[in-house]
């Protein structure tokens, strides 16, 4: 969440609905006209992604029903210099979405058809507006499912999914949307069909698919995409264990692991936000505790066993407070709904919460929540603590009240010391939620002058004039000799050739 | 193993093939000179730069400098009870780079994933001489492009490797392979139903007209899971799943490194698991479960290429020396995707000083840099 410091002038309201009704008598010879949004009520709800912060309104938005017509709006778009913004359920946390004010936001809605689900070779090809949680929906009466599910599922697109790489609960022994798409069809920018990707397990010349996951719609248009589907496991337990310091929790993480044992899911939960589930779902979380870890095995029966042996042993070593297999499926996922609901339950806390998405090396966890208590602080600002504690994934909830004058900068200041904390102990800005306009400044602090120059360089080869998305998930150096002077780092001030504003 | 860290000689070197416009052949331990034609101009080696630069095993990540040798690595893992889930083939001298250069993957990969797969982070010296910094050492990273996948597999033709952060696991607990001989050889759909079970299958391959599945996992859930399999447990399973990564199997007699009669080309040919064999007259072995099949046959290059491209894959000669000069070694590129392509490596390495020759040399020509600038 980071304010642009460089606003434009805004051109006269004249001069962008001139530009808007030109924009929209060249794209209905493309488009049917009921495909073309443009009046205000229209745009209104393009506004903004999940991060509702940061608004703006597109010229227009194009909703096409057929790959030919993504073709030849881009075609069209690059001929006429306009900028593109793909966009799939608009549930993205990073404004990654966010409109660009004097281009098309390009929404694929109406691509939401499973074209195949082939349950005997595992797979399904689907159209890029498919929700998430529709894929597994219709693979489950074939005993199969797909992997990754981030909390979003319910609306979030495999779109948006394949643009944002994104994770899920069960990530750690599953993999991110990366490790389970096959193939991606796409648009580029010059209006070139072209598949990336087969039902192959690799393929000739560099791997663009791996590039294309997480490029947050700044290469290409994505416009089908092939996700593996696996069995579903046959068995799956979920072992709940609360610890008096967070510090013992995080310690039974690592052993957890250095056990051997890889769990579907670790989460971890500090009191302040294992407080408000427990208030917002009922599911008995032993709220006196200061942390409480939820840890899923799955798999065989006789596998599950022999894990939740272990893990008990682990987490009795670990000095655990209370400890709870759940007996039946409900329970199960009644525990589960206490950790599904954390946001939404610590949103009653206050006002208004910020989610931030760091990855941390684990073994710096209780470094990174004692230095976060400080901050809190520092910063007069409640934190709540959500983690994927297997993976390193840190969301910390900052509450605050968008009414009280200057808390929404100072939230937004503490959210960024929080990201250049993660980036101090060796981790990363985002860990799932991507970059978008959010995190675009701690890119800076990331990442050195020679590697943003890369990514753009990467950037110019698929979309040369720049295009897709622009302005997001990569800061220009500019962008970054500004931050710089606002922020020095370990004393040495980035980018020193550059000119200071 | 040796702790060096030779960042600013590799990144010198560079920096002298860029001033002088002198392409560089980069090479590690040299186990893989079959793979792709070695590029006719200076080595750089980074042998000399080896050494682990952290290994918290609790944490699961590996950060090692790219010389580091794969005998090392595994040796050191092993210490730990852990290893590199997709496998990769050590060929005696290999190094980690080499192998990610490489992009290979041993049995495992069908269930465990490949390389790429496990790569979270990689230092590289691009062609501009800088050392540059993708990824990191955490498992969920999505800040900035994957430019750290990107150079998996693409036989440094992208830049030098320097330094990798990958994800680890832990050794499973026991292991059990079985095999079974089928009514058909070379009859994948057996193994194809396996798959779409909840099995802790690990590895799965057909020799002619036996079938090889590897269970891994606790011994209950092997036991239990051995039952569904069927088949005869395997001794030795160990060795010969070695020999399927290795390319040593008696079925790679007289191909790889070999100097006997038998002129046939050996040809890597990765395609869907589920594609039918494809017409081309030869001998056969599959591995990951039909995904990746080996061929040793006389056919002509053109025919290969053409019959894995017909079913969704492509192929790979893995012996050089057996075709002739100008026929290409990797599935040949075209249309829109080898413009992209090209494009993709001349933002990494516009002047192409790094393993020219060596991959798709249809990539090789830099691309007419007027009509891009216009663009």
């Amino acid at each position: 969440m980071s304010s642009n410091t460089a606003e434009i002038q805004s051109p006269s309201l004249e001069a962008v609905q001139a530009k808007r009704e030109a924009y929209a008598s060249a794209l209905s010879a493309i488009v049917p006209s009921g495909c073309i949004l443009s009046t205000s009520e229209q745009l209104k709800p393009y506004e903004s992604d999940g991060l509702t912060v940061f608004k703006r309104s597109p010229l227009l938005v194009l909703l096409p029903e057929t790959i030919e017509q993504i073709q030849a709006i881009l075609r069209w778009a690059n001929e006429a210099d306009v900028p593109v913004v793909a966009r799939g359920a608009g549930t993205g946390l990073s404004g990654g979405a966010l409109p660009h004010e004097d281009g098309i936001l390009l929404g694929l809605a109406k691509f939401n058809q499973i074209l195949e689900l082939n349950a005997e070779l595992g797979f399904a090809r689907v159209q890029p507006g498919v929700r998430n949680l529709a894929i597994s929906d219709a693979a489950r009466p074939h005993g199969l499912y797909y992997a990754p599910d981030p909390s979003s599922q319910i609306a979030c697109t495999i779109g948006g999914n394949v643009a944002e790489n994104s994770g899920g609960v069960h990530c750690l022994k599953y993999g991110l949307t990366v490790h389970n798409v096959m193939a991606v069809t796409v648009v580029t920018i010059d209006g070139e069909l072209l598949q990336i990707g087969s039902n192959a397990l690799d393929h000739a010349g560099y791997d663009l698919l791996a590039l294309l996951n997480g490029s947050e719609g700044m290469l290409a248009v994505v416009v089908e995409v092939t996700v593996k589907l696996l069995p579903t496991p046959p068995c799956a337990k979920l072992v709940m264990a609360a610890f008096n310091s967070v510090e013992d929790a995080g310690n039974a993480v690592g052993k957890v692991i250095a056990d051997g044992i890889i769990p579907a899911g670790l989460e971890l939960m500090d009191k302040p936000a294992m407080q408000a589930a427990e208030a917002f779902a009922h599911c008995g979380y032993p709220t006196e505790s200061a942390a409480l870890l939820l840890c899923e095995l799955d798999g065989l029966e006789e596998e599950v066993s022999a894990q939740i042996e272990k893990v008990t042993r682990v987490f009795n070593a670990c000095n655990v407070d209370e400890l709870r297999v759940a007996e039946s499926e409900e329970e199960r996922l009644l525990l589960w709904k206490g950790r599904k609901s954390a946001f939404p339950a610590v949103g009653r806390l206050a006002p208004d919460y910020y989610c931030i998405d760091g990855t941390i090396p684990r073994g710096q966890l209780p470094y990174v929540l004692r230095r976060m208590e400080q901050l809190s602080a520092e910063y007069e600002l409640p934190i709540a603590n959500v983690f994927h504690a297997g993976d390193g994934n840190l969301h910390p909830l900052i509450l605050f009240d968008a009414n009280i004058p200057g808390e929404t900068e100072r939230t937004e200041a503490l959210g960024s010391r929080i990201l250049l904390l993660c980036v101090e102990v060796g981790g990363t800005v985002t860990g799932e939620h991507g970059v978008g306009v959010e995190k675009i400044n701690e890119m800076c602090v990331q990442f050195d002058e020679d590697s943003l120059q890369q990514f753009h360089a990467i950037k110019a080869a698929f979309d040369p004039k720049g295009l897709l998305n622009p302005g997001k998930a990569v800061p220009t150096l500019q962008r970054c000799a500004e931050f710089g002077a606002m922020h020095v780092h370990h004393g040495n001030i980035p980018f020193p050739e550059l000119e200071r504003f | 193993m040796q702790d060096q860290d030779q960042t600013e000689p590799l990144v010198e070197q560079v920096r002298h093939a860029l001033s002088t416009k002198t392409p560089v052949n980069i090479v590690g331990g040299n186990s893989k000179s079959f793979l792709g034609r070695p590029a006719q101009a200076t080595s750089l080696s980074i042998t000399g730069h080896t050494g682990v630069v952290s290994y918290e095993p609790t944490e699961l990540v590996v950060t090692v400098r790219a010389g580091t040798s794969m005998q090392s690595l595994n040796a050191l893992l092993k210490d730990n009870a852990q290893m590199l889930p997709f496998e990769p083939p050590v060929f005696n001298t290999g190094t980690i780079g080499g192998v990610l250069a490489c992009g290979l993957s041993g049995p495992a990969r069908p269930f465990a994933g490949s390389a790429r797969d496990y790569v979270l982070g990689m230092r590289v010296i691009n062609g501009q001489a800088q050392a540059l910094r993708f990824g990191g050492e955490v498992m969920k990273n999505v800040a900035g492009y994957d430019a750290a996948r990107l150079h998996v597999g693409a036989f440094g033709t992208l830049g030098v490797l320097l330094e990798t952060s990958m994800k680890v696991l832990p050794v499973p607990e026991y292991e059990l392979t079985l095999q079974h001989t089928l009514g058909n050889a070379n009859d994948s759909s057996g193994l194809i139903k396996l798959m779409r079970q909840s099995l802790p299958m690990s590895a799965a391959c057909i020799v002619g007209p036996t079938q090889y599945v590897r269970l891994s996992g606790s011994e209950s859930a092997v036991k239990a899971a051995a039952k569904t399999c069927g088949g005869e447990p395997l001794g030795k399973a160990a060795d010969f799943w070695q020999s399927i990564r290795e390319c040593s199997h008696p079925f790679f007699n007289d191909t790889i490194h070999s100097q006997s009669d038998d002129k046939r080309a050996l040809w890597r040919i990765s395609v869907p698991e589920f594609a039918p064999l494809l017409p081309v007259e030869g001998e056969w072995l599959l591995d990951w479960a039909g995904a990746q099949r080996y061929l040793k046959t006389d056919a002509p290059a053109d025919t290969i290429f053409a019959s894995a491209k017909q079913v969704g894959g492509h192929a790979t000669c893995y012996t050089p020396d057996r075709v002739s000069a100008d026929t290409a070694l990797f599935q040949p590129l075209d249309g829109v995707m080898q413009t992209l392509q090209k494009r993709v490596r001349d933002s990494f390495d516009a002047h192409r000083l790094f393993n020219p020759g060596r991959y798709h040399t249809e990539l090789d020509d830099e691309l007419n840099r007027a009509s891009a600038a216009e663009k």
